[in-house]
This record gives structure tokens, sequence and C-alpha cells, in this order.
């Protein structure tokens, strides 16, 4: 297998040139004698009295370890011993080793493996070609076609993930499986973007007045949900209809008062209202908060109730779909308030042939059937003395689509530039040939040498010469340029002169999308090696609009927040949390707020674990126990000096996703903890070994329950590192509230009532939250706020951890034994002014990790 | 003729599933008609076939293995369902793939027998159905079907590449059913015939184009590239085999296209309606071989019976550390599970194709990659073999604590697709004592 390698890397230097190969192996040749030293020098410390024979320790056999350092497996193997010791995890405790025994081991490994790492980079790169993943092929198309709303991602397969990134070259495979999946993707936005017909599509204004407000006279939720109503007062419309004579005429006196949130099995959309094609439409709609009193009657509300529109079909709720929440979150007022004039609200979505709206209440949530498949009854709590806030609809109004900038379209002029929708040309070769070579400029992200274009060209010719329109000739030699490997791969920059690749390696990272104009020419000026124009263009995008774009998908993966939604707590534990997806949502904008702050603050790394502020709005300052706020928009908000909040650590979409988001783990949360926060990802559990639950009938608190791991030696040696941290946060629920008490089923003081929802619960208040523990070196702390202080006490610690997951998201490859002397240079520098975010960025951005080294890849 | 399509296991239907089956409308005698003649003609005289099925979180061990061994074995609880099949089915024990361990990341392996598939670096291998679809792939409209109910498709996959690239499973019978049957007018086959030609004179391009003029190339960019150039010329190939089929009539559909059904918690009416689009996958021929992974690590909370749901999610009740409630709903589900594998099975019985049953040509693996989930134990996998043409009706033991490699079983099953070879993964050999019948 071995052989094979280097054969082949030979074959491949050959081919590349003599120089290379002889570079590849120097390389070689060097790389082995310090790794034959290294060996000995294990063997001399004693390591080999373990590490030998018929059953090696932890199946390690020093004998018959290879030491081809110039193997990536083997290298691996030898990093892994390097950080072990260096971990002082090895020698085991007991074993005596002193100090300067271990400084010099270390030095000596650690000078061989870089050695054979950077001998590698030099004849390989730092790294290979990277596939962009979905994300990004879906951004690029928009951000070249000038169609900001396409929708083609789900067209493509799932990005496999490693490193937790959905970025890694090594995991960006392609198959025939992807292939066609970009060619289809690439025709579909292709066909999006050419404007056909002499005029834009007509615009329609469809309204709907009193009862055409909803599709349904009445829901399954009852009157607690919705009703009709006319001056404050529920009617029954149903009979209303019936003893009407007209029974067509539409009575605009009525109005729908909404109080739940509509979800599955009800749906509400108004009558009659459906897009005949695609495109950004207008809703506006007149509405305002009041409360609803428990004999149907409508009297004032005191803050606004905040709603979202959602985009689906108007069919019957049976058909699963993608049902999409559409044009942000709006805060309805109440009458005379702080609202918008004659409480006429506005907001502009983009919606798809063939579908509907539907209203969305947040913070309300439906009734649904009970978890445990009993048929839907529905007891709402006894109405809260001052009204049950919800939203009154008098008249709603969609309009559009809305006339584009201009017809044909900007992205038909990206296109055909001038020559119209109907694309005519005088002399259609001349114009083949031009227009193709203006497209591939626009979509391409670096020249493009004439050689490359040619068979490009020769494809629209072709089906030019088959009597193929103009139109689709070009379009079909698009489309193979968007799937071709120009399009679909980001080289790595290497050499001196590769500006173009920084631009991309620039842009993917910090907006998930292709350069933009300045940056692209910057390049081609050869200027982003300039260590101030570089900074200033990262200060630029950081600064733009687009930058949320990395503040998502950086905290997507790496926190795993896009899992957000996967699991709903157990209700019966936790019935107040039963289908409240508007804390769901604002948990994750605040993680997302708080992040962006972090960079765009440039805060310190610190503020990982701890800071004396956070975001919030109405749902989480209750969530929380802040000082109540009123609206949906999230604000930075000054934390009290006691609060347990503050930081990523105690963050509700964190303790969520940290968890297995059903129930708590302190196991799980640890893990996550470790791996996520600290950048010290503990190794995978044993096989064979059973997974510790907690005890949900209340008679065993979770500590008693991992004793079993302290009493276990082989379990303790993994447990003692990362359950600490994971029972610090037990003070925490499953989405981040604050406990004294576990929750149980059987055991303790029983708690029950009815829920929002309508649903009766029967939870237990169990045995004392306990977050005392004490860190595997044996720091002792009491709770969350004192593990806080451990770990802000190593700031080095947590930049560290954000430098090797910027490496990976942004270059497509882990940082490498070799770059590491880098990173603590980059800390270094940084540690002056508390290791802030932006500069680490900064950091980064300017280090050879990201710039490559010239002289990489054997050039 | 068009019976209504009722899911015939144990659940009880409620008006939802009823509203969506009944737009499937399955009969099975209107098959017959279903498999045009030259397609038939064009084939060998015996088609071999073949579907695997992998739960990835598995069953109980202690009441599916039966306790003894060879001919004439006491059914143990669990095959009691399976009792109409006893002949034709072979039950093992001892089986599993050296090496493999990982938990629950050892689903992408189960095809495979690849190690390390907890690791970051780790590339998989050719899958069981690739590596037959390779040989006898072409002699179908589509080579093979790879098939999940609530798969997480971007990492979870019973089906490989040769270069270890995963291949997505399709969750959603009705585009499985529109594989099978399209549209079929003349129209859109002359469409679908210039679009197909259209995307050759693409891929010719593509193929012409390279990087090279651009960049230049390390020895793992190359690795990329090489991957590159193989999707495109993997493209070529099905686009020129689905030209040819293209020409031939298309099956005729058996009715309606299946009714979507999205909801996780409906885990079972998944399994039974992908069991369906498999066995029309496999009455008209339009594939002989078919992949299914029912991803229970991802399924939520799921209806367990009639209308009473699960009170966890599948992956946390398999860790039921004993816990009374959760064994009990385990158990529910392992029998459910089961009882929609004896239907598929009366089902491929009860058809004929020539001489034989549908189910003599067919084989149905069922199994999992997790012996015990309980403790993420990947030995002694629970593994059983239905049809084929197989002499069953045994229990074969191989020994628990030194495992028989699984891949042995694999050799058997390529041997009895009639593909020629002695090797796959880690096979030390075919599988001792299954015989043909």
């Amino acid at each position: 297998m071995r052989s094979t390698t280097v054969l082949k890397s030979l074959v491949l230097a050959i081919s590349v040139g003599l120089l290379a190969m002889s570079l590849t192996t120097t390389a070689e040749k060097s790389a082995a004698a310090p790794a034959e030293r290294s060996l000995a020098a294990l063997l001399e410390v004693g390591c080999g009295s373990c590490h030998s024979g018929e059953s090696p320790a932890g199946g390690l056999d020093l004998r018959t370890l290879s030491d081809d350092l110039a193997s990536a497996d083997v290298r691996q193997r030898w990093v892994e011993i390097y950080d072990r010791v260096e971990r002082r995890e090895m020698p085991p405790s007991g074993v005596a080793f002193p100090e300067e025994k271990r400084r010099a081991l270390l030095k000596r490994l650690g000078a061989a493996i870089s050695a054979a790492d950077r001998a590698d980079v030099a004849a390989n790169g730092r790294g290979p070609i990277r596939r962009l993943n979905r994300d990004e092929y879906e951004q690029n198309l928009r951000d070249l076609l000038q169609l900001p709303h396409l929708d083609i991602r789900d067209m493509l397969p799932e990005d496999r993930q490693s490193h937790h990134f959905n970025k890694v070259s090594a995991t960006l495979d392609i198959s025939w499986v992807q292939m066609s999946a970009y060619l289809d993707a690439a025709e579909a936005a292709l066909r999006q973007a050419r404007s056909e017909g002499t005029s834009p599509p007509p615009v329609t204004v469809q309204r709907a007045v009193g009862e055409q407000l909803s599709v349904g006279r009445e829901t399954t939720g009852g009157r607690e949900a919705m009703f009709w109503v006319r001056h404050d007062r529920a009617i029954d419309l149903a009979a209303e209809k019936k003893a009407a004579v007209d029974k067509s005429r539409v009575d605009p006196t009525i109005s729908m008062a909404l109080f739940r949130s509509p979800g599955w099995p009800y749906g509400i959309f108004p009558k009659g209202i459906v897009t005949r094609v695609a495109g950004e439409y207008r809703i506006r709609f007149a509405a305002r908060a009041r409360h609803q009193f428990a004999d149907f009657t409508l009297g004032p509300a005191t803050a606004p109730v905040p709603m979202t529109f959602r985009s689906r079909r108007p069919t019957n709720h049976d058909i699963a779909e993608d049902v999409r929440s559409i044009g942000g979150i709006i805060d309805v007022h109440p009458e005379g308030s702080t609202g918008p004039a004659n409480g006429v609200y506005e907001t502009t979505v983009h919606l798809n042939a063939g579908q509907t709206i539907e209203y969305g209440l947040l913070g309300l949530p439906a009734p649904q059937p009970d978890v445990m498949g009993v048929t839907a009854l529905y007891r709402y709590p006894p109405f809260p003395a001052a009204g049950q806030p919800g939203i009154v609809f008098d008249w709603l109004e969609l309009t559009g689509p809305l006339p584009p900038a201009s017809w044909p379209t900007p992205s038909h002029r990206v296109l055909f530039d001038e020559l119209g929708p109907d694309v005519k040309s005088d002399q259609p070769e001349v114009d083949a040939r031009r227009l193709l070579r203006r497209f591939i400029a626009l979509a391409a992200r670096e020249p493009v040498s004439p050689e490359a274009i040619a068979p490009f060209e020769k494809l629209v010719l072709t089906a030019l010469s088959h009597g193929e329109p103009l139109a689709d000739a070009l379009l079909t030699g698009y489309q193979a340029f968007l799937a071709s490997d120009l399009f679909l791969y980001l080289p790595p920059p290497r050499r001196e002169s590769d500006h173009f690749a920084i631009a991309n390696r620039l842009s993917h990272f910090l907006l998930n999308s292709r350069p933009d104009a300045p940056l692209l020419e910057l390049a081609g000026r050869q200027r982003l090696r300039d260590a101030t124009v570089l900074r200033r263009e990262t200060e630029r995008l950081i600064g733009s609009r687009e930058f949320t774009r990395f503040v998502e998908y950086f905290t997507d993966y790496w926190l795993n927040v896009r899992a957000l939604r996967r699991d709903d707590p157990d209700i019966r534990l936790f019935p107040e949390y039963r289908l409240d997806d508007y804390l769901v949502e604002s948990l994750g904008r605040e993680t997302r707020a708080f992040f962006e702050a972090m960079v765009r603050e440039n805060l310190p790394a610190t503020t990982l674990i701890d800071a004396d502020f956070t975001f919030a709005n109405d749902r989480l300052a209750r969530h929380y126990g802040l000082p109540p706020l009123t609206g949906s928009a999230l604000r930075k908000v000054a934390l009290p000096p006691a609060s347990p909040y503050g930081g990523l650590l105690t963050q509700g979409a964190v303790l969520k996703v940290s968890a297995n988001g059903v129930n708590t783990s302190p196991v799980l949360r640890g893990v996550w903890v470790m791996d996520r926060l600290l950048g010290q990802p503990p190794p995978p559990p044993p096989p064979g070994v059973p997974a510790v639950e907690p005890d949900i009938r209340g008679a065993r608190t979770i500590r008693e329950v991992l004793g079993l791991h302290t009493r276990s030696a082989s379990c303790a040696a993994c447990h003692a590192k990362f359950d600490p941290y994971g029972l610090a946060l037990e003070n925490f629920d499953v989405l981040g509230a604050w406990r004294t008490r576990y929750r149980g089923l059987e055991e303790g003081e029983v708690v029950a009532g009815i829920d929002q929802t309508g649903h009766d619960f029967r939870y237990t208040l169990a045995g004392p939250v306990d977050a005392s523990a004490r860190l595997a070196d044996g720091r002792p702390f009491r709770d969350v706020h004192d593990l806080k202080r451990i770990l802000t006490a190593n700031p080095r610690l947590l930049a560290r951890n954000l430098l090797h997951q910027w490496t990976t998201y942004a270059t497509g490859v882990p940082v490498r034994f070799s770059d590491r002397a880098e990173i603590e240079s980059i800390l270094d520098t940084t540690a002056g002014n508390g290791y802030r975010v932006r500069d680490l960025l900064h950091g980064l951005i300017r280090s050879r990790i990201f710039l490559g080294l010239p002289g990489e890849g054997g050039r | 003729m068009n019976a209504p399509f009722v899911l015939s296991h144990a659940t009880r239907l409620s008006r939802r599933s009823f509203i969506r089956g009944a737009g499937i409308a399955l009969a099975l005698p209107a098959l017959e008609a279903m498999t045009p003649l030259r397609i038939r003609a064009a084939t060998p005289p015996v088609p071999r076939r073949m579907l695997v099925i992998v739960h990835n979180i598995g069953i109980f061990a202690k009441p599916f293995f039966p306790v003894a061994s060879g001919r004439g074995y006491p059914l143990s609880p669990y095959l009691m369902a399976l009792a109409a099949h006893r002949e034709d089915l072979t039950v093992f024990s001892g089986l599993s793939h050296p090496g493999v361990t990982g938990g629950h990341s050892t689903d992408n392996s189960f095809l495979t027998s690849a190690r390390g598939a907890f690791k970051a670096s780790f590339r998989n291998t050719i899958s069981l159905d690739q590596y037959a679809a390779e040989q006898i792939g072409h002699l179908t409209r589509i080579p093979s079907i790879n098939l999940g109910v609530n798969i997480e498709k971007a990492n979870r996959s019973l089906s490989w590449t040769r270069d270890g690239v995963l291949l997505p499973a399709e969750d959603d019978a009705q585009a499985v059913f529109a594989r099978m049957f399209g549209l079929g007018d003349q129209t859109s086959i002359e469409t679908s015939l210039r679009q197909i030609d259209r995307r050759g004179s693409i891929l010719d391009a593509l193929r012409e184009q390279s990087r090279r003029f651009s960049l230049p190339l390390g020895p793992a960019d190359r690795q990329r590239l090489d991957q590159y150039f193989t999707s495109i010329r993997e493209v070529e190939g099905r686009l020129r085999s689905l030209r040819e089929w293209e020409r031939r009539p298309r099956p005729i559909a058996p009715g309606a296209p299946p009714a979507p059904l999205e909801e996780k918690r409906l885990f079972f009416e998944k399994f039974e309606l992908m069991l369906r689009m498999a066995e029309l996958a496999f009455e008209t021929d339009s594939t002989r071989l078919i992949t299914l992974m029912l991803d229970a690590f991802q399924t939520p909370v799921f209806r367990l019976e009639g209308e009473r749901n699960t009170t966890e999610g599948y992956h946390g009740l398999s860790h039921h550390g004993h816990d009374e409630a959760k064994v009990r709903q385990l158990e529910t589900a392992d029998r459910q599970n089961l009882a929609i594998l004896a239907s598929h099975l009366d089902r491929l019985a009860a058809r004929g194709e020539g001489p034989d049953r549908l189910l003599d040509r067919t084989m149905v693996l069922f199994g999992s990659n997790m012996g015990d989930a309980n403790v993420h134990n990947n030995s002694n996998l629970p593994i059983l073999l239905a049809g084929g043409g197989f002499r069953h009706g045994q229990h074969l033991a191989f020994p628990r604590h030194q495992n028989t490699p699984l891949s042995n079983l694999f050799v058997s099953m390529l041997q009895r697709l009639e593909i020629a070879t002695d090797a796959f993964g880690s096979s030390t050999g075919s599988l001792t004592g299954l015989e043909l019948g």
C-alpha cells in the first residue's frame, strides 16, 4: 500500500517535472532520518516497556510502528503520540517522567514531524483544490445571475461534513450524482435568469376583506384560537351567512381575530389569494393587537404581538410540504400606539407560483394532538386577567409580481447583454463568440485562458450550426461552464502570483460566495499580498451586509445551530416549551447576533465563555429572567452582575444543541463544550459501552447515575475530562432556563396544570441541582460562575480554538502539524490586546496558512 | 383493478394516511401487463435480484436469534412473525465485519466492510450494490436504486462508489415512482432524447476542458480532478444507457404515483411504502439491485401502534438501559418491522415470474450494523436472508466470539447474481453452509 503511494507520487512528480521530483525525493529522504531517531527517542525513554510485545498497551506497538513520516497516515499516528505526551496523558500517571525529559522528547518528535509535514506541504501544497459546496454554489449563481432569491440548493445532494464543516476539501467528493445535479441546477438557474416575452408579467392586486381573510369559517382550535368579530364582539359567521339574502355579499365590518399560531392540523390563509407566477410580492394589511376575554369580547392590548407570514400552497393540510417563514417578523402594535399610521403594515416577500400566505402568530402556540397520540382535546388555561393577546385583521392585499428594475431583467442582461428578450441577432456567430466570452469573464472568478474557452466555444458554435436558436446555443455553453471544474473548484493560493486564489478564499470565507468586483479588481492588480490592502478588504467584507452569511453558516456548523429545531424538548417534563417556536427562533437569533458582535465589535475571545451583555427580545427577557422588554427585535442588553448568562457557553441555543434536544445530558454537553468551545475533542466512546441517561422517574440524580463512571477506572479516564463541564451546566434546562431542582415524572412534589396549547401536564420537582465538580486537573468549582472564571483565565486556549475552526472553514484543511507554530505566532501577536476576535481573524488571514506559502506545491 | 393501496401490517390506519395511501392504488393482477415484452426478451433467461434492508439501530438479539442451530431449529419469538416463510429464509448468527467498530457510524460500512468509519480521515470503499451494478446494472433501465427512510442524506448511505463517494439515498417514493414510469408519452420521450443529446455534448466539452490550462497541480489536486473526470465519464455512461432505454417503452404505471409521505413519525408506513416501490421495481424489471436504509438513528418520536406515539426518538429508546418502558416500546417496534418484512415476502412469494415465484429470483437481506445498540456493539449482527433460490430453512450459526466475515455472505450473494467473483471487501471466501436450492 505504502509503496504504491510512494510510487504514485513519484510517477506524478515525474509527469509534473524533474524539479518537482527531486524535491519530493529529497523531502522523503530528509524526513526518514529524524523519524528513525525519534522512534529511538521513544524507546530510549522507556515507552517500549508497555508499548510492545504480545498485547501492547493501547494497541500501539513501537517495534512495528512505521517510521515513514512521509506517509500522511503514519504521520497522523505520530502526531497522536506527540499530543498525548504533550497533554501529559502519556506516560500514564504513576510512571515517573521528569519534565526536562518530556521537553526533550517533544522537541525531537516535534522537529521530525514538522520537517516531514513541511516537506509534504512544499512538495504537494497545504491542501488540494476544493469543490464548492451546495450553499456556495447557490450563492455564486445568485450573485452572478443577479437572482437574489434563486432557490436551487435543494436540487443538489447535501454535502458531507468532517471536522464539523461542509467545507473540507477531502470530504467534498464528486460522483456522477453530484455532477448530474450540478448540470440540472445550472440549467434551472439559467432558465430563471432569462426574461421571456416583450414585457414583465402583469402586476395584479388581490385583496381579502372580512370573511375572505380565511378559507375556513372556524378552526380546530375553537374560538380560543380564532373567531370572527364585529365591533369587538364575536359573531356566528356561519349563522349570519345562512340567514343572509345575498350570500356572496362581503361584509367589510367583519374582522378576523387570531389568538393562537396556526400550524398543523390547521393553517389559516386568505380565501382565493394565490400567485400565478413566481416573483416578489408586496403584502399590505390592516391589523392591530387586541386582548381576548373569556366572553369572547376584545379589549385593548398593552404590548405588540409578533407575527410572520409563511409561504405555502393553498391546499389541504394533510399534504406535507415546505412551509417557509417569509418577510421577517412584524410586530403588530396596539391601536394608536407606536405602530404605523392607520395600522397598515407592509412587507415584501418572494413567492413561488401557486402559493398563498399563511398567518403565523409567534409566541402563541397552536393546539396540537398530544404526543402520546390522544386525539386533541384542548382545555386552555384560564384567561389571564388582562386578557389573552392576539391580532385582529381587517383586510389584506397581495400585490405582484412587483415589476423588475428593468426589462429585460438585469439577469437577462448578464446572459445576453443588449440583445433583448427574444435574443435576436443579425450576426449570430459573432454574437455567440462575443457573448460567450463576456459570460465566462463575468462567471469565472479568475482570468480564463483562450485554450480553456475553446471547448465551450466549439459547443456553442456546433449547436448554432445545427440550427439551434442563438439563445439556446449560448445557454448550452453557459450551462457547461457552470458545471466545469473552473467554476466548481476553488484553487488554493500557492504561488506569489495567486491573487485570484486569495480573493476567492477570502470571499468564500467571509461572504460564502464569489469575490465582488472591487476584490477581483485588486486581485487583477496583484495587490492582495499587500498587508494594508488585505486588511482593508477584510474590513470591508466584515462591514458588508453579506457578512451575516459568514455568521450564519459558521455558527450553523461550528456550534451546530442548524440542528436547533431537530428535536423537541420532552414535553412531559417541559410543558412550557410545547410548540414554542418563537422561543426557539429567538434563541437562534441571539446566538448569531452575539457571535456577529464578537467579530464586529472585536471582543475578547473570552466572550465565548462569559460576557456582561447578551441580545434579547420580549420572549428571551422572560426566558432568562431579565427585566421585561417589548417587541420581537433583538437588542443588546446589559446583564445583571449575578446573571449566569452572557457568553456562548450559557446561551439557550448552545445548551439545546449541546444536549440531545429532548432532555439534558451532562455527558453530551461536556463533550460538546470540550470539542466545540475549547477545541479539545475527547476520543470517541469505546465500543460496548452503554449510554448514561438521566433517570426521569426522578428517583436518582444524574450525579448518582454518573457515579458509575468514576467507579470504573477505564471509564473514569475519559469521563473525568468532560463530565465536569457538563455538570457545571446542570443548572440549565434543555432550553437554557435556570433551574435549581430537577424535574421528574414520579418522585417529588407534583406540579400540574394546563399548558399554553390546551394540554394537561403533570411533572414533579425532584432533587436539587448540584453543579459542583472538579476538573480533570483537580481544580474544584461550585457552579457555572466558578467554571466561567476558570475558563476565562485561559483566553489563549479559546483563541486557539477559534483559529483552528476558522482554518478548517476557510481553507478546507484542518490545522496541520506544521501550521501549529504559525497559529502560536498569531496568538502571540494578539495576546497583548486580550486575543480579540477580529484581531485573530486578521491574524489568520495574513498568515501563510491562509495566503499559502510561496513555493508551496513544488513551485 | 384500482383496489385501494392498504398498508397491511398491524398499524391501524389514520384518516391521514388513508388519504395518502388511496392515491397509489396498486393492484397485483394489473402488474402482469406492465412488463414490456421487448425488455423481457432482451434480458437473460433468469433475472437475479437483490434487496438489502438495513435498520441502523437494529433489533433485540435475544428474541431474534434462535437458540438451536441447523435445520428444523425452533423459531425464535421474533421469527414467529416470519413462520410462513420458514423454508424461504436462513437466519445467521455469528456474522460481522472484522474490525468494523464505531457504533452508529458503521451503517455506512454495512455494504462495504471498510474500517474506521468514525474517523475524520475515513474513506469508504465500494458497496455491494454498486459492485454488482458495475456488472449487471446495464441490464435494466435503472442500474440500482438506493432508498432510505428518514435518512440523513448527506452523511448516511448504504451505497458508495469505488472512490468512496457517498451516493445519496432517495427518500421520496414519488420520485422513485417517476424514475420507473416517467411520463411515457411520445412528446416527452422526444424531449427527453433531445435533452440527453444536449447533455451529451455538454459533457464532451467538459471532458476536453480542464484546469490544466490555468493551474499548477499537485498529486492531491489531480486526485480531486480525477474524481471530477470520472464523474463526467460516469454521467456519460449513464446517458448512453438511458438513451437506449428511452427508446424502449417504459413499463406502464400501475396507477397514480404514491402521495407524499414526509412526516418522520410515520416510520413504519414509510418503510412499507418503500418496500412497495421495491416490489414495483422488481416486477417491472426496472432494476435488480435495491438498497434500503431505515435510518432509525434520525427518527424522532414516531407512531408506534394505532395513534400511540413513542415517548422519545428511536435512538433515545435504543439506549434503553433495560428500562422496562423503553424495552417494551422497542420490542413493539421490532415486531412491526418484522411484520412489514413478512408481508413483503408474502407479496414476492405470491407473484409469479416465468416458472418461479418472484421471491425465488429475489434475495432479500434484512439486517443491521448494530449487534446491540444499547452498548454500541457491532458484532454478532442480526442478519437474515430470504429468497433468491437458496436452500433455506436453517439457522446457520457461526462462533459468537470469533465472528465469520459478513462479506462471505456478500460473496455468496454476488455469485447468486451470476457475478463471477470469490472475494468482496474483507471476505475470506463464500459463506460455508449456504447452498443453492
